[in-house]
């Protein structure tokens, strides 16, 4: 089955869509307005989570959210990859698609986590170049979102927020704005989120992610395995009200709860949007 | 700076063979290293996760504390070289047999990646009515059996499905106290039928037919095996039974004018 029209993604929100909650989510649909999946679980040529997907897709709009490119690295793009996702994308016609701004791997070998770029003029030539490569090979405009980083790099030159705002500039690819990640590497680098924010460019965020961390040691760490904390709550209130109403995922991977409770957090979000809608900027 | 591409070569030898990362002097302090000991630890749990998700069964058999430390292993030995986790662990029962472990947990992670590749591949539909009846008037050495995508035969010494069975999450799991594992000639079928996974015993008879199913010999050839070797065997029960819906149809069947 192909479908050929993608669905537009109100200004709500969204949950994250994992195998655990398939039965549930076929034999009662969550009242929520959409959802989001990593196209990486669907590169299979048949199987339950392909079917799956094809009967969620004619109730919910789908935004895909790749985890295997590495476009901030050195090496090429792997190109079978690359036909995968257009394959995964020209089968399920996805409103979104998005990237990370991070790399994982060099020489051929993979780490499989989004580390972090130095932020300097060369990586801005490599991205620039890869998201270029990418979006004519997808035949489409992709969405770039921000990572953790547990560590900066000394010689960085240029700001994230800047970073991303040129690679935008540049590429013409929008915003997937992760709140909770600006949340993350505020408190571990001692940055002023409301700063960063500032500085990334408002009509190009078309999306954004809400999610929960853990503490280890002294750093607060991107897990995906916890609900939404208060601070990233006012941290996204804040940015509702600076940016305007925007497409809002609950994004949970690990340590997965019922369904019910992510509809929650969903319901949360959209709470707030609702009270954005009514006082407008 | 170094060049973007030294300082991700070296990170990467930071994360997987233990070194410091000291390609930038400002890496080389107590945060720094505290830094990369996180990302250290972040990626081995990601890909010791992935194993976990790949090899269930052969964790709740050996434990957590064991699985993690053949893990370790596996990521020291085979690094990843693809962005798609998915055939992260396709190595993990060669590895498994180069450290000579005992049989059962070699030939259970064998089967269990089976069942894994089972969950992708590319859906087998079952034969029509009307096509089955056209076979029936088609001289059988004009038609070649294939094995379905759905299926695979593993060669194994140990019944290691039973410890499989046993051994499901929705088990209790006592079911593997006194479980026999004598060796026994055949083989194993796993299927994919309905979205599940089904693993069945072969006879050695059995095992020798599918063989040749697999290697896509005509009727023909197939009829005249079982008449002449298996005289017992009533081969159109056998075939239907590899044909139910739910187990998942184990071969199609081609046409060659």
């Amino acid at each position: 089955m192909t479908l050929h029209c993608p669905a537009p993604i109100p200004a709500r929100a969204g949950i994250g869509l994992r195998s655990y909650h398939f039965r549930e989510i076929m034999e009662s649909p969550p009242p929520v307005a959409w959802m989001e999946t990593h196209p990486e679980n669907y590169f299979g040529e048949g199987g339950t989570a392909l079917r799956t997907l094809e009967r969620i897709r004619v109730d919910y709009p789908l935004s895909f959210h790749g985890v295997g490119l590495s476009l901030g690295s050195t090496d090429s793009i792997d190109s079978t990859h690359l036909r995968k996702l257009k394959e995964v994308f020209d089968r399920f016609q996805p409103t979104f698609v998005s990237e990370h701004l991070s790399w994982s791997s060099v020489d051929g070998r993979f780490l499989n986590d989004l580390l972090p770029l130095p932020y300097t003029e060369e990586s801005l030539n490599l991205v620039c170049a890869k998201i270029d490569e990418t979006q004519t090979e997808l035949q489409r405009s992709m969405l770039i979102e921000n990572v953790t980083q547990y560590l900066t790099w000394p010689d960085s030159t240029i700001p994230e927020a800047e970073f991303m705002a040129e690679v935008v500039r540049r590429t013409g690819c929008g915003i997937l704005l992760d709140l909770n990640n600006v949340y993350v590497n505020a408190v571990n680098f001692h940055l002023d989120p409301v700063r960063f924010l500032n500085a990334i460019p408002s009509e190009a965020v078309q999306e954004i992610h809400l999610a929960g961390f853990d503490r280890v040691g002294r750093w607060l760490v991107d897990t995906h395995g916890q609900a939404v904390y208060p601070e990233v709550w006012s941290l996204y209130e804040w940015a509702l009200h600076h940016f305007g109403p925007r497409p809002t995922l609950i994004e949970w991977d690990t340590n997965l709860p019922p369904l019910a409770e992510l509809v929650e957090q969903a319901s949360q979000a959209d709470a707030m949007l609702g009270a954005c809608y009514a006082t407008p900027a | 700076m170094p060049p973007l591409h030294e300082l991700q070569r070296a990170f990467a030898a930071a994360m997987m063979e233990g070194k410091g990362l000291t390609v930038t002097t400002s890496m080389r302090t107590g945060p720094a290293r505290r830094s990369l000991a996180l990302y250290r630890r972040l990626i081995r749990n990601n890909y010791v996760q992935t194993l976990k998700i790949t090899y269930p069964v052969l964790r709740r058999l050996i434990g957590g504390h064991y699985f993690n430390v053949f893990a370790r292993g596996y990521l020291k030995r085979y690094p990843s070289t693809s962005g798609d986790l998915f055939a992260y662990g396709q190595h993990f029962p060669l590895f498994l047999l180069q450290l000579e472990s005992p049989r059962v947990l070699i030939e259970l992670a064998r089967l269990e990646w089976a069942c894994h590749e089972l969950h992708q591949v590319a859906d087998s539909p079952l034969p029509s009515q009307e096509w089955i009846q056209t076979l029936a008037t088609v001289d059988p050495s004009a038609v070649t059996f294939r094995l379905n995508p759905t299926v695979r035969l593993l060669r194994c010494v140990l019944p290691v499905h039973r410890v499989w069975y046993a051994l499901q999450p929705e088990a209790d799991g006592n079911g593997i106290d006194g479980l026999s594992l004598s060796p026994e000639e055949g083989g194993l079928l796993v299927t994919r039928g309905r979205g599940k996974i089904h693993v069945r015993s072969l006879s050695p008879n059995q095992w020798w037919l599918l063989q040749a199913v697999r290697d896509r010999k005509t009727v023909a050839v197939v009829e005249c095996m079982a008449r002449e070797f298996m005289p017992d065997l009533d081969l159109a029960q056998f075939l239907t039974g590899l044909s139910d819906p739910v187990m998942g149809p184990v071969f199609s069947l081609e046409i060659h004018p």
